[in-house]
């Protein structure tokens, strides 16, 4: 029964009075802030309790600043984390220099980000990692709707290979220069990109060919053919394929 | 030789015909170094180069991995990578659920080691949110996804030795893991799919049995892991199976980005739980093991060795748990889901219950963060964005299947066709995160 008390948490905005007590040791009607009040992010606490030391690395940032100036857009900090937004041109040169002279050897992740009604719609992030040095860095370009193109990665870190293959599946980026720009996930006859915000939930109805129920049957369009009267056979029934014919 | 020059895969495949065909079209332009006459009796496979198809549906491939590969005789001249046969759309379907409601989700992701994957979102989620997680719930936590890393090296174990031919140790890995399926069941009510943790904490305290079987367990499995040892280590089939084959060199694994076990059996130092310590690693003794030689026989040292440590946690954790008392949810019902006893006790914590149930946590707007763990195969991190809702405006899912298996094509090119299901299962790949 250790959470009988029912100390709830005041916090600093919204509609809530607090007095502790009335004189007569009633407790006063709460007012909780219920609705809904979305927070912007320099509000939000500074010490995050999962910050962690390795995204510290405001060193490697001014080295960046100073040697390419007007190509580092931005620096943001949320949790303790650095990312760092470059210009699209520049990114080769920029990851060159991080991996070469900064030891960020080592690519962790990469994906994309659609940003759906906002300037410059498609995010790519990089997450770089310095072993040695316990370093970790995020790296964003900002690709526009119109171009829908990034400079590949493949050369430096062999590891983008099938990160910028699953960006380009997901969000229809392309990716200058990939060796192998196939789809990563769904098949190459699929006309969408899924992971972006127009793409409904449930998908595009017909959208797919689905395999026949049978050997010998037609592809059909159809996710839930059971459900709709088509009969799967017994597993004892013969089916007639395609070499008796 | 071209082998798909004169054929029309609209007319041959009528499932799919673009995808094969840009398959074989891959594999047809990839770089093959074998060298040879070509000039053996015509139509025989062994002499000629063969497309072999392999999976999704294939036993040895780990669920629904398929694999491509151009023949020489046995060698492997070129191999294409298949996935996404068990793509369900995770990522999309995070973007419409709270935050609450897609940890579930993260069970069906690694389904071999579901705790890690419950406490990696949660551990995402809060560092997004900023929330604080009481000290007991994080040594549970800890505990439970060491639990979670070894029953993840049991399926690795059984399952890459009935591969090699030894059917016998799956069943006795199995045997191990039923031991911890009970001990998922008696903690967090479900033995696969856990959903335990919770953003803010875990679901419910260790009760005494769990503890016991935790205890139990601990004390066992050391004698069981050392009787397996005596079995494989000196094995000189299991031996010669593995040794030099799949050999990734220290800069080969950086290169390609490989993550986890595959990454230290080349000699790389890298552990998340040392790297950027979460939970509670920072107070536990345990080292890493690495290897340096680079093949599947360091990888399968490598995990083996894992496991002695996750035991030493575990024994470490369980010391620590009999002392340390205290609330397993963070006391925020804005943060966290509130206890039973405000819910059903009073009004607020009811209007609370349904406010959390409906929209949750709202960290806000333009908040941004990647929180990663060591999972058993790997780093396992998730990048969040939100947009100030209840709902993740992006929320991206880094598995470490998906990333070590980009180097497997790599690894199979040159080798014979008898080690791919050795391959495959030094990889340790689990289609349903890598498929996301």
């Amino acid at each position: 029964m250790q959470f009988l008390q029912l100390d709830f948490i005041r916090s600093d905005r919204g509609l809530q009075i607090m007095p502790e007590k009335l004189t007569n040791g009633i407790k006063a009607p709460k007012t909780l802030p219920f609705e809904f009040v979305p927070q912007e992010a320099e509000t939000a606490v500074l010490n995050n309790p999962h910050a962690k030391a390795t995204t510290l690395v405001d060193d490697v940032l001014d080295a960046m600043e100073a040697s390419f100036g007007t190509a580092v857009l931005e620096r943001v900090v949320y949790a303790g984390e650095r990312t760092v937004r470059i210009s699209t041109d520049s990114l080769l040169e920029i990851c060159t220099w991080l991996k070469e002279t900064q030891g960020f050897t080592y690519l962790a992740d990469l994906a994309g980000i659609d940003r759906f009604t906002e300037e410059d719609r498609y995010e790519v992030f990089y997450n770089l990692v310095n072993m040695t040095k316990g370093k970790r860095l995020r790296v964003v370009i900002r690709i526009d709707e119109e171009s829908m193109t990034a400079p590949t990665l493949c050369d430096i870190f062999p590891a983008a290979n099938w990160n910028e293959r699953e960006a380009w599946d997901m969000f229809g980026l392309r990716f200058e220069g990939h060796p192998d720009l196939r789809r990563m996930f769904m098949p190459e006859d699929f006309e969408y990109h899924p992971l972006r915000k127009e793409f409904p939930l449930l998908g595009v109805p017909g959208s797919m060919a689905l395999p026949p129920q049978v050997p010998t049957g037609e592809l059909t369009q159809d996710p839930f053919p059971a459900a709709h009267g088509s009969k799967t056979p017994w597993s004892f029934e013969e089916v007639e394929s395609e070499d008796d014919v | 030789m071209s082998i798909i020059n004169n054929t029309n895969f609209s007319e041959t495949l009528k499932f799919w015909p673009r995808h094969n065909e840009a398959i074989y079209r891959r594999l047809e332009s990839k770089h093959s170094w074998v060298e040879n006459g070509g000039d053996g009796a015509a139509g025989d496979p062994l002499e000629n180069e063969m497309i072999l198809n392999i999976g999704p549906q294939h036993p040895a491939t780990h669920g629904v991995l398929r694999a491509v590969v151009k023949l020489d005789g046995e060698t492997i001249q070129g191999c294409v990578l298949d996935i996404g046969y068990l793509h369900r759309g995770v990522e999309k379907i995070a973007e419409n659920k709270t935050y609450q409601e897609f940890m579930p989700y993260t069970d069906r992701m690694d389904y071999l080691s579901p705790y890690s994957n419950n406490v990696a979102w949660c551990l995402a989620v809060e560092k997004l949110a900023g929330i604080e997680v009481p000290d007991r719930a994080q040594w549970i936590r800890m505990m439970m996804s060491e639990i979670a890393r070894i029953s993840s090296h049991l399926i690795w174990m059984g399952v890459g030795l009935m591969d090699a031919g030894a059917v016998s140790m799956f069943l006795w890995t199995f045997q191990a893991r039923e031991d911890i399926y009970e001990i998922f069941d008696e903690v967090a009510g479900a033995r696969l799919t856990v959903s335990h943790s919770r953003i803010g904490g875990v679901a419910t305290d260790l009760n005494a049995a769990g503890i016991n079987l935790i205890t139990k367990f601990a004390a066992d499995f050391p004698a069981v892991l050392a009787g397996w040892e005596k079995l494989l280590n000196r094995n000189r089939i299991w031996i010669d199976r593995n040794v030099g084959i799949g050999h990734l060199s220290a800069e080969d694994v950086v290169r390609m980005g490989m993550t986890g076990p595959n990454l230290r059996g080349s000699g790389v130092e890298h552990d998340i739980r040392r790297f950027e310590p979460y939970l509670k690693y920072n107070d536990v003794d345990f080292i890493i093991p690495i290897r340096t030689e680079g093949d599947a026989l360091a990888r399968y040292f490598v995990r083996l060795d894992e496991m002695k440590e996750s035991i030493k946690i575990i024994n470490q954790c369980l010391d620590k748990l009999k002392t340390l008392q205290g609330p397993v949810r963070a006391n925020d019902a804005k943060k966290s889901s509130s206890s039973k006893n405000e819910v059903f006790y009073s009004m607020e914590g009811l209007i609370h219950d349904f406010m959390y149930t409906d929209t949750g946590v709202a960290p806000p707007k333009g908040a941004a963060s990647y929180h990663a763990i060591e999972a058993p195969k790997g780093e396992l991190g998730f990048y969040l964005q939100s947009d100030g809702t209840g709902n993740p405006w992006r929320a991206r899912m880094n598995s470490p299947s998906f990333t070590n298996l980009q180097a497997l094509e790599t690894m199979m090119e040159g080798g014979v066709m008898g080690d791919m299901v050795i391959l495959i299962g030094t990889i340790d790949p689990v289609l349903g995160e890598a498929d996301k």
